[in-house]
């Protein structure tokens, strides 16, 4: 066996940097290879953030709004959206395509950290890629007060959901059922995560996009940065990133599935 | 001696209920996720009122929780439907295709897919109601319930029709925003002037029934038709497009 196919033989960092990389350009060559989701990456935050910003220019102005007009806070809202929902998707269909795949590989040598930092990578990547077209998306037609921290919140929630993605598919690694946890998941949290609804209760906080959106808003309105919010936002995606890698584990060594 | 037309598309039907019963997964979300998201934001959702159009009552002040409860459960079975529609399409291209050169008709199997969104959309739209009716009951239980199935069944053929033209990730993405998008913003009757384009989307004619069963005692049948008008040129559509993808396979 090659010394870069078997890391027990003594591969040195070099080896694994090198797997990893090779491992991600995989990923990547694997997404590309349909031109349409390349497109769709690019058109849909468009399409939503616009589509969010026409359809609630006809609302009535909601009293306990603060921020911009109806249309501003639609386009806002439909940012946040867009990249929480394209990374979520793609974390999902991610980790449903490597269980069973990466558990051949680490019967072959591969150890799970690799094989988690490198599908982990592809995330990341994604994430920052739907994140940045959301934010250029955005800033057609609204004015940030502060475009790198809202593009930071956009980050942080599409990495979020990117991570629960990935957990969603490796808990249920089918693509029909995974879509409708997700559909669902996306749906309620950016519903009432979104201020449009004046609701007050201590289960918002629990929704993965409550801390990215608050972020987000006074980043997007106000210019400032929310460092209660921004910790609380980190701590989230951290708590979601020790979920994800612990349930990945576990199914790496089950033969794909989480026992 | 062939079997009659009718016979072989109710053997797809059955088979395709069998693949569903054989996924218990499968039937405990569809089961699960509609009591879940209605049931959640039930109990949450404000009680202040807010000013809303209804057919027969003009502008009227309802609370936030029956007007979106009204507006969920729609949207619930368009998202059902549309995501179930475009994974039975995606699971079933191939089998269809052989299934046709065994001796199946097109129009066979395309009525035995569509009687399985209807029973996807039927399940998501009578658990939603079945949850929504503890805080908020429709005026005219029956009609709202039919414009939630037709929401349900409309979607599903989108889905169906994305199954055959989109990719798996494509279509997912445009079943996950559109409901969303035209059940919730465009079609929110807090809205006095709807944008032009809420009048050509899949949810139009379906919630506007659903919200006057919903919120008033009297149906206009104007909208029930245009739903089912809208449903049938969805139909045909998807139908075309099936037939182009059999004949090609």
């Amino acid at each position: 066996m090659p010394e870069s196919a078997n890391p027990a033989t003594g591969a040195g960092r070099a080896s694994r940097l090198r797997r990893l990389r090779v491992g991600v350009a995989s990923h990547v060559r694997a997404f590309v290879r349909t031109p349409l989701n390349v497109a769709l990456l690019v058109v849909l935050p468009v399409v939503v953030v616009e589509g969010y910003g026409t359809a609630m220019s006809a609302f009535p102005q909601l009293p306990h709004l603060a921020g911009g007009t109806m249309a501003e806070t639609g386009r806002v809202n439909g940012a946040i959206y867009a990249a929480a929902f394209l990374a979520g998707i793609l974390g999902l269909f991610q980790s449903i395509s490597a269980v069973q795949a990466d558990e051949r590989l680490r019967i072959c040598g591969y150890d799970r950290a690799e094989l988690f930092a490198s599908r982990l990578a592809s995330v990341v990547l994604g994430s920052t890629l739907v994140a940045g077209v959301s934010t250029a998306a955005l800033w057609r037609s609204v004015e940030l007060a502060a475009p790198t921290a809202a593009f930071g919140a956009l980050t942080l929630a599409a990495l979020i959901y990117g991570l629960v993605g990935m957990l969603v598919g490796a808990v249920l690694p089918r693509a029909l059922e995974g879509s409708l946890v997700l559909v669902f998941l996306v749906d309620l949290d950016d519903f009432l995560s979104s201020g449009l609804l004046d609701v007050e209760s201590p289960v918002l906080k629990l929704l993965p996009l409550h801390y990215p959106h608050d972020l987000f808003q006074s980043a997007t309105f106000e210019g400032s940065v929310a460092t209660g919010d921004a910790l609380l936002g980190a701590a989230y995606l951290g708590g979601v990133f020790l979920l994800a890698l612990g349930v990945y584990v576990r199914v790496t060594g089950e033969g794909g599935v989480l026992a | 001696m062939s079997r009659p037309r009718t016979g072989r598309a109710r053997t797809a039907f059955e088979m395709g209920l069998r693949e569903y019963a054989r996924t218990p997964v499968l039937l405990a979300l569809l089961v699960f996720l509609p009591a879940y998201f209605v049931g959640v934001l039930v109990f949450l959702l404000p009680e202040s009122s807010v000013p809303v159009e209804v057919a027969g009552r003009g502008t009227v002040a309802v609370p936030s929780s029956e007007l979106y409860g009204i507006l969920l459960v729609p949207l619930v079975s368009g998202l059902v439907g549309g995501v179930a529609g475009l994974f039975l399409m995606l699971a079933a291209r191939s089998a269809d295709g052989r299934l046709v050169v065994a001796g199946y008709r097109p129009v066979e199997l395309l009525v035995a897919r569509v009687g399985l969104l209807a029973v996807a959309g039927a399940v998501a739209a009578v658990v939603s109601l079945g949850v929504l009716s503890v805080e908020v009951v429709p005026e005219r239980l029956g009609w709202f319930a039919l414009a939630s199935v037709l929401a349900g069944v409309t979607y599903g053929l989108v889905g169906t029709l994305a199954g055959l033209v989109l990719s798996r990730l494509a279509g997912v993405y445009l079943l996950l925003f559109a409901p969303m998008v035209d059940v919730f913003f465009f079609q929110n009757p807090m809205v006095s002037d709807p944008h032009w384009l809420a009048a050509y989307l899949p949810g139009h004619f379906a919630t506007e029934v659903a919200v006057d069963a919903g919120l008033s005692a009297s149906v206009a049948l104007e909208p029930l038709g245009w739903a089912v008008a809208y449903l049938a040129t969805v139909g045909v559509v998807t139908a075309v497009a099936y037939y182009r993808t059999m004949r090609i396979g």
